[in-house]
């Protein structure tokens, strides 16, 4: 570290989104808030010939083009859970005011959420082991593809990254699981500069497990997309303007035989400790950046988890995932980059200092982080 | 500089489900002896490859060891998962419902998740149509099951952390268990990571010409590749001052641990990226290259790794290299319950007095350079202080755990 002295703020210096929103805080930000999407193709280029699931609406990243972010060279081996995640990191760090310089590559690291990795590349490897006319003859190249890592490394590969490198899967909670994790890393001084976030593919093969399972409810929407972040550890004043300071974030995970009111329990829990940590009040609270915010189920869980651990007050609400459909590793970093696109380009700079991210996952997972606005960390 | 007082963090339990015994009992004899946990593959339908041996887990019966799983509802590296840490725990003899309302979380490692449950599901997808595949199925292939599934078993409610970071997860897990207890974030975690024997594993390192005819010999000049293999281990880990509170046991502590990514190539190992994982390990252990009495390898049993490893070995240790073994000669590769597996035997080699064996190395690669002691055949008595567990990954992701006698 430059400073030599322990970090002891993490901040977010920059960001990339892609969502069905299309690409860019700004365009997720209008979506959010008018409730309207960008026309797309229905998700036909993501089922890739399939046939779609009935009952589901498919919300893709509309023109989703890898080569426009990640050029031509080399894509013929990455999922689509790897190109976007690419892309998103790619956006991430065009969005820096300045480039990572060689110096910097030793302690700028990745760290990626995502549950399954590309869950169409891990079936069409099977299928091919399967098919092919020796089980072994399957595609060498694609086998790294299989994994959970891939997209991580690939960002890393990509430039030179040689500093941490991580990725969880934590369901809906992946991203949040992966901030945690990189907060965590850079104020243990494990790394000085992380791009970390969350990742989700949408294909034939994951909308038809999710209609199977029933786990979508009526009105169902599945969705795709990644955000990635740049959080950076900081000790004293920062050098530019941050977009906003990671202050907290509290994941758990409750047994689902304890029923859905230990689930929303636990996120209660998760919201008071993050803003405890924070050193923030519940009414300091004036945005949040919700998964699920409306209707009945899991969706009731996250809303009563949140009301209680914001004692009763209504922050100001994005109904990100009502917009965006289910988005599932990718969910809460679509969510907070909604939040820093709201500050951004909607919210007053007077209208308060902290916002909040929850996430509840259909297994018993909860995430809250809290965000410090730019305008308060002066 | 105002440093928070770091805790010190104790590792109190020991859990694992492997091809050479479940139990860390059975599991440390088998080392000890230098057994085989190699086999026929029986998971999978093994007709058509020229390579059909594994390290499966035969006799796994999950039911046998869960309390409240209900396994029939989980995949298979998630029964591992639960299973090595319901072991675990009892081996730390923590009370059930104290540990319940403990400030307790897991961290698990993984390479290929539910594994089997893609396969099941491709296998319905081919045989009847993509609109047909099992609902239940799918919605238990999502890898944060694994951790999911020991906080379950254990009715734990801190935080279930998923590590996808391919074949050095468990150290990653273990890693981040460390800084969570060390900080104060948490008071015990259970770390460790899990895998299962599936089609698409074995056909793709099958396919890169890595899988070995008989048995992985690490280190030998006539190795013929890895084994691919499966089980789950598990460590419970808590703060020192939870570990004196209790009596425990404590088998070892954590000293530190480092992380590099090679960012070169997607499954080629690099010396410089696994030299500087060691350096950072060392680094964050305060202990120095002539401090370390053992390195448990990642010892694959490929030329590629252990040319590679052994050379980063060189580079940060000099003329004096550790005795550096590979416990995937009996274990063959777990995959992301690997390093996990490395643990548990470095464990034991500090709690025992012994190093692990490369038991099926019969004549040492002099192309690794002169005087590489790998620990051929059978433990050796020893009394090893400091202890290196390294564990490396496709993605370049390396992560190394060093571990020391409690004292």
């Amino acid at each position: 570290m430059s400073s030599g002295t322990a970090p002891t703020v993490v901040r977010i210096t920059g960001y990339g989104v892609l969502s069905a929103a299309g690409a860019g805080g700004k365009a997720l930000y209008e979506s959010v808030r008018s409730g309207a999407l960008p026309s797309g193709d229905g998700g036909a280029e993501a089922l890739a010939g399939y046939p779609a699931p009935p009952g589901v609406r498919l919300l893709p990243v509309p023109d989703f083009a890898p080569r426009e972010y990640l050029g031509r060279k080399g894509l013929g081996a990455l999922s689509r859970t790897s190109t976007l995640g690419m892309a998103a990191a790619e956006l991430a760090l065009d969005s820096l005011p300045a480039l990572v310089g060689p110096e910097e590559r030793a302690r700028t690291g990745v760290v990626m959420g995502t549950s399954t990795g590309s869950a169409r590349a891990f079936a069409e490897f099977f299928r091919e082991s399967y098919e092919a006319e020796r089980p072994y003859l399957v595609s060498p190249a694609l086998f790294p593809g299989l994994l959970l890592n891939h997209c991580a490394s690939q960002v890393a590969m990509r430039h030179s990254y040689t500093g941490l490198n991580a990725s969880l899967a934590g369901g809906a909670i992946s991203a949040l699981s992966a901030l945690r994790f990189a907060r965590s890393a850079l104020l243990t001084g494990r790394a000085d500069r992380l791009l970390t976030g969350g990742v989700e593919e949408l294909n034939a093969q994951t909308a038809w497990a999710w209609q199977r399972s029933g786990a979508l409810g009526e009105q169902a929407a599945l969705g795709e997309g990644s955000a990635v972040f740049v959080l950076e550890a900081g000790g004293g004043a920062p050098a530019g303007t941050p977009l906003a300071e990671l202050t907290a974030c509290e994941v758990a995970f409750t047994p689902l035989d304890e029923g859905p009111h230990a689930v929303a329990a636990s996120l209660a829990r998760c919201v008071e400790d993050a803003l405890r940590a924070s050193g923030a009040a519940p009414e300091d609270v004036c945005v949040v950046s919700a998964g699920a915010s409306g209707g009945a189920g899991w969706s009731a869980v996250e809303a009563r988890g949140r009301g209680r651990g914001l004692a009763g007050h209504t922050p100001e609400l994005l109904r990100v995932q009502d917009v965006l459909g289910e988005t599932y590793s990718a969910g809460g970093g679509l969510q907070l980059a909604a939040l820093l696109a709201h500050w951004a380009g909607g919210a007053a700079p007077t209208t308060g200092a902290w916002g909040l991210v929850t996430s509840v996952g259909h297994d018993g997972s909860v995430g809250a982080a809290v965000l410090r606005r730019p305008s308060a960390i002066g | 500089m105002s440093e928070p007082r770091l805790r010190r963090v104790a590792v109190t339990g020991l859990g694992a489900v492997s091809s050479v015994g479940i139990g860390v009992k059975a599991f440390t004899e088998a080392i000890r002896e230098g057994r085989s946990g190699v086999s026929p593959i029986a998971s999978f339908d093994s007709t058509g490859f020229r390579h059909t041996q594994a390290g499966e887990v035969h006799d796994f019966r999950p039911q046998d060891h869960l309390e409240r799983l209900p396994a029939e509802k989980w995949g298979r590296s998630a029964q591992f998962a639960a299973s090595a840490a319901r072991l675990a725990v009892r081996d730390a003899d923590w009370d059930p419902e104290a540990l319940s309302s403990a400030r307790a979380g897991s961290a698990m490692g993984t390479t290929n998740g539910e594994a089997v449950a893609f396969q099941e599901l491709t296998e319905q997808w081919l045989a009847q149509g993509i609109g047909e595949i099992d609902g239940a199925l799918a919605a238990r292939a999502s890898a944060d099951r694994i951790a999911a599934a020991v906080n379950t078993e254990l009715r734990l409610h801190g935080e279930a952390q998923t590590f996808g970071t391919a074949c050095s997860a468990s150290n990653y897990a273990i890693g981040y268990g460390f800084d969570l207890i060390r900080s104060g974030a948490a008071d015990v975690m259970i770390a460790g990571g899990a895998d299962a024997v599936n089609r698409a594993t074995h056909a793709g390192f099958h396919r890169l010409g890595a899988i070995a005819p008989d048995l992985c010999r690490p280190f030998d000049e006539d190795r013929g590749g890895i084994m691919t293999a499966e089980g789950g281990a598990a460590l419970v880990l808590e703060s020192w001052d939870s570990a004196l509170s209790r009596g425990a046991r404590i088998y070892a502590e954590v000293l530190g641990y480092g992380i590099t990514c090679d960012a070169k190539h997607p499954t080629q190992p690099d010396r410089d990226g696994i030299a500087e994982c060691i350096r950072l390990a060392h680094q964050d252990a305060g202990v120095k290259p002539e401090e370390v009495d053992y390195v448990c390898a990642h010892g694959t049993g490929t030329a590629a790794n252990d040319s590679t490893e052994i050379a980063a070995v060189r580079a940060v240790f000099g003329d004096r290299i550790p005795p550096v073994s590979s416990i995937k000669s009996m274990l063959g590769h777990t995959m992301g319950a690997a390093s996990g597996f490395g643990a548990l035997a470095c464990c034991m080699a500090l709690w025992e007095g012994f190093l692990p064996p490369t038991a099926t190395v019969r004549s040492v690669d002099p192309a690794l350079g002169p005087d590489l002691d790998c620990v051929p055949g059978r433990a050796r008595p020893a009394h090893p202080r400091i202890v290196e567990n390294h564990g490396f990954a496709f993605g370049g992701n390396n992560a190394i755990v060093m571990l020391g006698r409690p004292e």
